[in-house]
């Protein structure tokens, strides 16, 4: 059985063209205009996946709302978000709700559905736990990157990245004490159109997340006007 | 150097303009002075009238008699008048003349020789008193000659003679007579002035004489009736030396010229006239009855001599000599017109005067003249005329001195004067409070709103808070600037989000457009190699960039104001930073060169490397192909100056100063892909970590060097500065 998308966007056009280009990926696609209708067809059934835009007509915050609403009813659901911005993301913080990545406009509809399909998987790859999972973590020194799962730990302790995030981070320690060009971890964003800046914005997330974990996280280096570099 | 002094010099500053302003109140000197002059001219006026009321008082009186004043020959040319001084004392008949007056104030007549040192030459004194003639010689004579009792003849001895024209109107003469007891005894004589005309003396006339060395003295007097009405007389003194001889040797006589066979005069002030004057005379004043021949007829009263004066105190005296002698100066600096009345005036200058009032008054015009006699006194002369059936018979002169109108405007100038001074000085000095309190609070005013919007025409506040409840036009000014920064600050506020609006506004369309293109070449595969599908990506990718672009920088200072800032070692972070850079610009030599010791700096190191790869990128941009960018890092005391510098086209003088300036592109056209906004954000981000940036020429003019300075990190900072 198709796995169920919803789309929640306000405007047509685009919703039209994310809802054919998944549609062609072989998912059943639901598309919503409003926050009000969205509801309304949560309340039927609730999708397997969800793709939020933040600010729908009047309501510039009704991405933040349905996404809420939707974790209380299934906590694992994913989420994506299709906002305009990062730092918009970082300060109402999508992803404090539970989100599990966002994606800024203008979107790959290539890079949209490989996050559809990559996250579809996660989840069930989540679903399963257990033993009889096969684990693809690799473990770099004290830090252990489930790349398939989303799933980083730091000496033990999970650490909650974003999509964006782990595959950055994945990047980063494909080769521990390589320094990593801005380049390289800007395709590893899967997104058009990152700057430096971006980059850098991403990665003081990263240490960020670890350094609330273990005070003395001293991992990523910056290579200035080159890139990042992971070492031990 | 004379454009430049024009150039800051705009015109004078308000508390200046204020100061000259104040100048305007010296006219109220002027005024006051203006009017005191007035009042001067109207006081002496009120006088003058009064004065020439006096005189036509009293020249009502003497209208219509003309028999007091036609007694005296019309002519009097021929003759020498002379005056007889009434006297106010008694007089004892004794050869002396304690009884006379003082002696200062006798007036001696001198007949004889010009030098009067001649024998027989002899002076004379006349006096009047209560219908008597009183006569006092001094006669210089070695030899008194008394009269010989055995002789009949009485012109063998020194004796006077007097002739003059009785009240019958025939010749009269009369003999005195020196007798041995030093008494005169007067005779009527005959034709001849040989015998007495009859044998008894006439005891009308009495005297006394006195020799005193080789001078006799002698006083004598006679009833004014005597003479009749015409009073005039002649005076011959005799002189015999010789006792034995007893030969006439010398004549003296008030006859100018002797071989004339005249009388001389002596002309006495008309008594009844005087009779009628005197009970006129006012204390201050003097009258004079002159008549129609300028003779002085009858006077009375006397002028107040101004000794009061010198019993005022000292300081009133030096203040009023201080007046007298600014007056002058003064009124010339405050009318225009020279103070003459101030030159000591001429004897002649008196005479004019006191003449002319006569002349006029005796034309028939009653006349008031002002008239100074000396620097303290200053005189007011009336003349009326006294008529007599349409005839000027005569004037009447009312003198009167104006010392206490003088008084009055002396005092008054110094009033006027004090109260100038210090309305001035009161005036000035409120002036000059209001006006450096006003110079201030615009001044304040002035710094508050040009602090308002920095170099750049950034809003740094969006009102004012001097002299905003100011009631007055200063406070208008202040509400109204302070409104208009409002209001800019409402459209800054719109625009300052506008690239954010814009962004969302054109980024859904924008997406829209994209994943149209992607869904276009997903459905017909054949487009997706189509070179105009490319086109339109490119240009959907470069739309996307530039309104990022935009926002961004737009959105720089907030953001800045997220960052951290860290303690980080500029000169490792720059030696990495050029070497990472290197492989990046591998077309371009990149030299670093830094101090090769911590130079420690509070900085956000993303928005450092930022800044960096905007000044290599600008470097890059204009470097001349083959030579090498310079990265230099050099350490002051208070700052790190990082400087980045590529031999090229050197910049003039306005692009230097705007080269950070947002939206400022000196690249040309063909760089389409360049806003600006590269050392725009440099300048942003180095003014954020309280640095500056600049653009500067290499000294040799071989190409541009951009400067950073950033701030030297504080001491414990330092101590934990950590990456890289």
């Amino acid at each position: 059985m198709a796995k169920r998308i919803a789309i929640v966007e306000d405007d047509p056009d685009q919703r039209a063209n994310y809802a054919d280009a998944i549609a062609k990926k072989g998912y059943s696609v639901n598309a919503y205009g409003s926050r009000a209708e969205a509801l309304a067809g949560f309340d039927a059934a609730l999708p397997d996946l969800v793709i939020l835009d933040i600010i729908l007509g009047e309501e510039i915050d009704a991405g933040f709302q349905l996404c809420r609403e939707l974790l209380s009813r299934e906590a694992n659901l994913p989420v994506i978000f299709l906002t305009e911005r990062i730092d918009e993301i970082d300060k109402i913080s999508g992803l404090r709700l539970g989100a599990w990545d966002y994606l800024p406009k203008p979107i790959s509809l290539d890079y949209l559905a490989e996050r559809i399909s990559s996250l579809l998987r996660i989840n069930e790859a989540r679903d399963n736990t257990g033993p009889q999972r096969q684990s693809n973590a690799k473990t770099i020194g004290d830090l252990s990157l489930d790349q398939d799962a989303l799933l980083v730990s730091w000496k033990g302790q999970r650490i909650d990245l974003s999509g964006t995030e782990v595959r950055m981070l994945a990047k980063l320690v494909r080769i521990p004490g390589n320094a990593v060009s801005y380049e390289t971890l800007m395709n590893a964003t899967m997104q058009s159109l990152v700057t430096n800046n971006t980059i850098n914005t991403h990665m003081r997330n990263i240490r960020k997340k670890f350094e609330k974990l273990d005070n003395s996280f001293s991992c990523i280096k910056s290579e200035y006007g080159f890139g990042y570099r992971w070492s031990q | 150097m004379l454009a430049a002094l024009r150039g800051r010099f705009r015109g004078p500053r308000l508390g200046t303009k204020l100061a000259v302003m104040g100048l305007a109140l010296l006219v109220v000197p002027w005024f006051s002075y203006q009017q005191l002059v007035e009042m001067e001219r109207l006081l002496v006026q009120g006088q003058s009238q009064a004065q020439l009321l006096t005189a036509e008082g009293i020249s009502t009186l003497f209208n219509g008699r003309d028999d007091l004043f036609n007694d005296l020959p019309l002519n009097l040319e021929d003759f020498e008048p002379l005056y007889a001084q009434p006297l106010t004392g008694n007089i004892r008949l004794d050869g002396q003349t304690e009884d006379w007056g003082s002696s200062d104030q006798l007036q001696y007549l001198a007949f004889g020789s010009p030098e009067g040192t001649a024998d027989a030459d002899f002076e004379l004194l006349l006096g009047e008193r209560d219908d008597y003639l009183y006569v006092f010689m001094r006669i210089r004579d070695q030899s008194v000659v008394y009269r010989d009792p055995e002789y009949l003849r009485l012109d063998n001895a020194d004796h006077i003679q007097l002739n003059f024209i009785r009240a019958d109107g025939e010749d009269g003469r009369v003999s005195l007579v020196f007798q041995s007891s030093n008494v005169m005894t007067g005779f009527v004589m005959d034709d001849q002035w040989r015998y007495a005309a009859s044998g008894v003396a006439d005891n009308r006339i009495q005297g006394a004489l006195l020799p005193s060395g080789d001078e006799v003295l002698v006083e004598f007097r006679f009833p004014l009736a005597l003479l009749g009405s015409r009073r005039y007389f002649g005076m011959t003194f005799v002189d015999v030396d010789d006792a034995s001889a007893r030969d006439t040797v010398r004549r003296t006589r008030t006859l100018p010229s002797a071989g004339k066979e005249s009388f001389d005069l002596v002309v006495l002030g008309t008594p009844e006239v005087r009779n009628i004057v005197q009970g006129l005379g006012y204390s201050g004043a003097r009258i004079l009855v002159i008549d129609n021949q300028a003779r002085v007829r009858a006077e009375a009263g006397a002028i107040q001599s101004p000794v009061a004066n010198a019993s005022e105190p000292t300081d009133g005296l030096d203040l009023s000599a201080l007046f007298s002698d600014i007056r002058p100066w003064l009124h010339r600096l405050l009318t225009g017109e020279n103070f003459t009345p101030s030159t000591q005036p001429t004897t002649s200058e008196e005479n004019s005067a006191a003449a002319r009032v006569i002349r006029e008054s005796l034309n028939g015009a009653p006349i008031a003249l002002r008239n100074r006699i000396s620097k303290e006194q200053e005189m007011i002369l009336a003349a009326h005329p006294i008529v007599s059936a349409e005839k000027v018979i005569g004037t009447v002169v009312v003198e009167q001195d104006i010392d206490n109108i003088l008084k009055f405007q002396r005092t008054s100038l110094e009033q006027v004067l004090l109260l100038s001074v210090l309305s001035l000085v009161a005036v000035f000095v409120a002036l000059l409070a209001f006006a450096g309190r006003l110079a201030w609070r615009i001044g304040s005013l002035r710094q508050e709103a040009s602090a308002a919007i920095d170099h750049y025409g950034r809003l740094r506040r969006a009102e004012l808070k001097s002299e905003i409840n100011a009631g007055d036009e200063i406070g208008d000014l202040s509400r109204s600037v302070s409104n208009m920064l409002e209001k800019l600050h409402q459209h800054n506020t719109f625009l300052e989000s506008m690239p954010r609006t814009l962004r969302h506004e054109i980024n859904n369309p924008l997406n829209t457009l994209s994943t149209s293109l992607q869904n276009l070449a997903e459905e017909f595969p054949q487009v997706d190699d189509s070179k105009y599908l490319a086109s339109a990506k490119r240009g959907v990718n470069r739309i996307g960039s530039i309104v990022q672009n935009l926002a961004d920088a737009a959105n720089l200072e907030e953001s800045l104001e997220a960052e951290e800032l860290e303690a980080v070692d500029l000169d490792n972070f720059l030696r990495s930073y050029v070497s990472n850079c290197a492989i990046a610009h591998s077309q371009t030599r990149m030299i670093y060169a830094g101090p090769n010791e911590p130079a420690i700096a509070m900085i956000a190191d993303f928005r450092i490397e930022q800044l960096m790869d905007k000044l290599v990128d600008n470097a890059v941009d204009f470097h001349r192909k083959g030579t090498a960018i310079r990265i230099q890092l050099d350490c002051f005391a208070e700052t790190l100056q990082i400087s980045v510098s590529n031999r090229g086209p050197v910049m003039n003088e306005a692009v230097l100063k705007s080269a950070f300036d947002s939206m400022v592109s000196h690249r040309g056209p063909q760089n389409r892909l360049h806003f600006g906004l590269g050392l725009y954000v440099v300048r942003v981000i180095a003014e954020h970590h309280g640095g500056v940036a600049k653009a500067v020429n290499l000294p040799d003019s071989s190409g541009v060097a951009m400067v950073v300075q950033l701030p030297v990190a504080e001491t414990e900072a330092r101590l934990d500065a950590i990456r890289p």
